[in-house]
């Protein structure tokens, strides 16, 4: 569906992307994660022909992608990262307009939207303007001024910024349906949770460049350990610090110390030194590992930090 | 173009529904021009008169030109003509010059006109008039000496014909001399054809010769400028085809820069939507950015042509200008100004680095090019140089527009070169706007 070669844009000296590849086929829900500033936004704005690449190239469908060949961006859908919609226009009105700009119209145009308000659950707000809308209403008809058409790639921009959990999940479900019903998604967050939960395969990005490429599994099976020891942080565990640290790698956060264990150790080693310490086994949890430490793996730092 | 509709389509949307561009667009400019009409004295003929000026009126002289002009003034509802006064034992007795003067000394009234005893007396030596002033503004002075002017041409042509210059000279001083030959000018070219600064050279070498005239109308020699001046205060100040020449002049003027002001608060809306991320979206879309600069362009023609026919509109219900005896023309007029004011919108979307610069830089533009090229009161008033300055102004040939078709009924032949300006600065900026577009950031 989408593939994209060693694609690089730079701002003056920032390398907003960095030689990027990666391929996409149909049907595909991807996941782009990256802290601020990783380049996700510019990797979006390449491919939906908004700005150009420096240098690589994108394929869409197998077809070079022409930023100036409209009829190729009409296959394309974009949710910016911005609320994009005109503020003193209603929903329905604005609706009408990107339907419109996409080539919809009469009763085609009129079901859409009538699907697109139910979906995001504004019907009844169909006719007041979008600046009378909450926050979470706006990202979710942001969502739906872009898929009227039914694009068959759908690009979306860290789409859910300030949502509540509810309506977050009303779009993740509305995402889902798309996605089942064929249509081939590339989701940009800096959420891991949110990666892990709808994404088939994910990308990580940092400082414009690709770190890494899988599903879930993939990437977690790279990491060096398959599991990691929280031990609760308190008077009765910080004075052994020493001995934790023959066992691996140990890591301080704000209220636990988190021992990533080394390679060849087993776990009940560990416990049977933390039961002649006397620590009590409470103070203890034994974790698996998710995303953050695929990235805090990859890039020396947290989703959270940068 | 179906995506341009599109867009435009959009535009009038927005449009409709921001009440305060509404009302900037329409009702404000509506109240403005009839504020600013009834200051200037234009009030709705038939109506109610307006207010007359206070001017005091010492004859001294016993030619039938002092009293043919004193009887004039008295007739012009503008003026509101004194000719006497109370003596100290409480009778009404006539002004003198001594008395005069300690009036408009002592700021009891500003202005006063003066007949000395050989005004008018020897014609060949020209009328002789003195004008005394003391005037709260400039304006003011402008205004009292344009009707002066005008009521002096009514009441007695062919005295003022014969000393023209000199009487003028004297009447409004050296300096308004220039301006006063310049309206002159102005005003035979705009009624009878011909190139304004060829007949201003004309009558200030006193050949008063107006050879090349295309319409032939004049020939040559001192009978047919007679004929000619004559026929002006027939056509223009003596209440003949031009209803309201005040409010004639003045609407177009007002319109023209309220027009600017709310293109270019549309255009300056560019970064809003940039703001927005609107264009990224657009753009994401099958739109291109011509399409969007496109969009923009004919909705400020739409709205341009819309207000500004709306505002004769309001001339026509507030002060009577008659816009439908030409109003085919009027029309033509009204969308080449429109194309040259979008114009003007884009160019500051497109150099100003954002919406508050934009607005600020718009604004400062606005009442420098209203000023000079004659919004607020006629060029002729100004200065040489100023004048000069003044056709560099979009505002001045639209007004010039504006007074071909309404004051001199011109044909839409004679339209062509103010309409061919208008739309040669609108191809100019726009070149250059677009330019600066394709290089500026406020597409990324
Ligand atoms: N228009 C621009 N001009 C200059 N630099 C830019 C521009 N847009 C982005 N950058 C830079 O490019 C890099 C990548 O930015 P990008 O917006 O792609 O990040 P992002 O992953 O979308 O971040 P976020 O999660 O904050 O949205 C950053 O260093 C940013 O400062
Ligand atoms: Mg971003």
């Amino acid at each position: 569906m989408l593939e994209v070669k060693n694609l690089t844009k730079r701002y003056g000296s920032v390398a907003a992307l960095d030689s990027v590849s990666l391929s996409l086929a149909r049907g595909e829900f991807f996941g782009l994660l990256g802290p601020n500033g990783a380049g996700k936004t510019t990797l979006m704005s390449l491919v939906t022909g908004i700005r150009a690449a420096d240098s690589g190239e994108i394929l869409l469908g197998n077809v070079p992608f022409m930023p100036d060949d409209i009829a190729q961006r009409a296959q394309l859908g974009f949710v910016p990262q911005s609320i994009a919609l005109y503020d003193e226009l209603s929903g329905e009105e604005n609706l009408r307009l990107f339907g419109g700009l996409y080539g919809l119209r009469g009763a085609l145009l009129r079901e859409r939207i009538a699907e697109g308000l139910a979906a995001a659950q504004l019907e009844e707000r169909r006719h007041d303007k979008v600046e009378s809308y909450s926050g979470g209403m706006r990202r979710r008809i942001n969502i739906v001024a872009a898929i009227l058409h039914r694009p068959q790639l759908l690009l979306c921009d860290e789409p859910t910024v300030g949502v509540d959990p509810q309506s977050r999940n009303a779009i993740f479900d509305f995402l889902e349906k798309l996605n089942d019903e064929g249509m081939t998604i590339v989701y940009s967050t800096h959420y891991m949770e949110e990666a892990t939960r709808l994404c088939s395969r994910i990308g990580i990005i940092d400082h414009g460049k690709l770190l890494a490429l899988g599903t879930l599994d993939e990437l977690l099976t790279d990491l060096p350990f398959s599991e990691q020891i929280r031990i609760a942080r308190n008077d009765s565990t910080t004075p052994h610090l020493a001995a934790f640290e023959r066992f691996g790698k140990l890591n301080t956060t704000d209220d636990a110390y988190v021992l990533t264990p080394a390679p060849e150790l087993r776990l009940s080693e560990f416990f049977s030194e933390a039961e002649r310490l006397g620590i009590a086994s409470r103070f203890f949890n034994v974790t698996r590992p998710t995303l953050e430490n695929v990235f805090l793996h990859l890039t020396g730092k947290t989703l959270r930090d940068s | 173009m179906r995506t341009i509709l599109i867009l435009l389509g959009n535009e009038i949307r927005r449009f409709r529904s921001d009440k305060t561009a509404l009302s900037l667009t329409f009702l404000v400019p509506f109240v403005l021009i009839y504020i600013f009409g009834n200051v200037f004295g234009v009030g709705r003929p038939g109506g109610p008169a307006p207010t007359g000026i206070p001017l005091a009126v010492v004859n001294q002289s016993d030619s039938p030109f002092g009293t043919a002009v004193t009887a004039a003034l008295q007739k012009e509802a503008a003026f509101k003509v004194i000719t006497t006064h109370k003596d100290p034992a409480g009778q009404e007795v006539p002004l003198t010059e001594a008395r005069l003067r300690e009036m408009i000394g002592g700021g009891s009234i500003r202005f006063g006109l003066i007949f000395p005893p050989d005004a008018g007396g020897d014609q060949l030596a020209g009328l002789k008039l003195k004008f005394l002033n003391n005037p709260r503004n400039e304006i003011e002075t402008q205004t009292v000496v344009g009707l002066l002017q005008k009521t002096i041409y009514s009441s007695a042509p062919q005295a003022l014909v014969v000393g023209v210059q000199k009487a003028a000279a004297n009447f409004i001083g050296a300096e308004s001399f220039e301006s006063f030959s310049r309206s002159l000018a102005d005003a035979i070219a705009g009624s009878f054809g011909g190139d304004p600064q060829q007949v201003y050279e004309s009558i200030k070498s006193g050949q008063l010769n107006f050879g090349g005239s295309p319409t032939g109308a004049a020939s040559t020699g001192v009978d047919s400028f007679l004929q000619s001046l004559i026929k002006i205060e027939s056509e223009q100040v003596g209440g003949g085809k031009v209803k309201s020449p005040m409010a004639t002049r003045s609407v177009g003027g007002w319109a023209i820069m309220f027009l600017l002001f709310s293109l270019s608060s549309s255009a300056t809306s560019l970064f809003d939507e940039k703001k927005a991320g609107l264009f990224q979206r657009l753009l994401s879309a099958p739109v291109r950015r011509t399409h969007i600069l496109w969009s923009k362009y004919l909705f400020g023609m739409l709205l341009g042509f819309v207000q500004l026919t709306a505002l004769f509109v309001a001339g026509r219900l507030l002060f009577g200008i008659d816009i439908l005896s030409n109003f085919g023309n009027l029309l033509l007029i009204c969308f080449a100004a429109s194309t040259a004011c979008v114009a003007f919108g884009m160019l500051l979307a497109a150099i100003a680095p954002s919406s508050s610069a934009a607005s600020g830089l718009g604004t400062l533009l606005i009442l420098i090019m209203s000023a000079i090229g004659g919004a607020w009161f006629p060029t002729s008033f100004m200065p040489e140089f100023v004048q000069q300055l003044s056709r560099l102004s979009l505002v001045y040939w639209a007004i010039d527009g504006f007074l071909k078709v309404l004051w001199a009924n011109c044909t839409t032949l004679e339209l062509l070169p103010t309409l061919a300006v208008l739309f040669g600065i609108a191809a100019v900026v726009n070149t250059f706007s677009v330019w600066r577009f394709k290089r500026g950031n406020i597409f990324d």
